[in-house]
């Protein structure tokens, strides 16, 4: 029994379980903070998982590098979005990101 | 046969998240939004790799750059209009 295909399952095996368990995360958890926390599993370390797992099952090839290639999009752009999504809600929220903000709604405020 | 299964796993991971887009409030909704792209990437990246079609890997590249560019407008709108 060769070794790759079984590491290959396993790697997989985590994903599922990791993107399962945030789904519950999203589902349970109260309001969109506590609820953001849970998307960075599955946008993040997921993706990685499911790479190596066809890049432990494939070698060196054309799968493995387009996976490896929308994980780099993936890891580039899922931090960014997810300070963008806090920050929008706290905006939303609070009318301004930083603390002791203006308190009004953006694009509200008067120019002086 | 295995990357099959897992990406039919994660199509019903999904299932929750599409409750949590449809029944909650704007913030939550794009937080429900950005879960289930992120996890259709690696569906698409699973479905190719068990079906053997190389050339459908390009469907996950395009659809990771299109999240961040249609995240971005979603979150704008949540910022200014919702």
């Amino acid at each position: 029994m060769k070794a790759a295909p079984v590491v290959s399952d396993v790697l997989l095996g985590l994903a599922v379980l990791l993107v399962l368990a945030s789904a519950v995360g999203i589902l349970v958890m109260p309001g969109a903070y506590a609820k953001l926390h849970f998307v960075t599993p599955a946008a993040l370390v997921a993706p990685i998982l499911v790479t190596l797992a066809i890049g432990v099952r494939m070698g060196l090839t054309e799968n493995t590098g387009e996976s490896c290639l929308a994980l780099v999009f993936m890891v580039i752009g899922g931090p960014y979005l997810s300070h963008a999504t806090i920050r929008a809600i706290r905006v939303r929220e609070r009318g301004d990101w930083r603390p002791g903000g203006s308190g009004k709604a953006p694009g509200t405020e008067e120019e002086q | 046969m295995s990357f099959v299964a897992a990406a039919i796993a994660m199509l019903i991971a999904t299932i929750p998240a599409a409750v949590v887009l449809v029944r909650g409030e704007p913030p939550e909704a794009v937080i429900g939004y950005e879960f289930i792209t992120s996890v259709a990437v690696m569906i698409l990246a699973l479905l190719a790799q068990g079906f053997q079609r190389p050339s459908l890997f390009e469907l996950p590249v395009l659809l990771a750059v299109l999240m961040y560019a249609s995240g971005l407008v979603y979150i704008r709108a949540l910022e200014r209009w919702l």
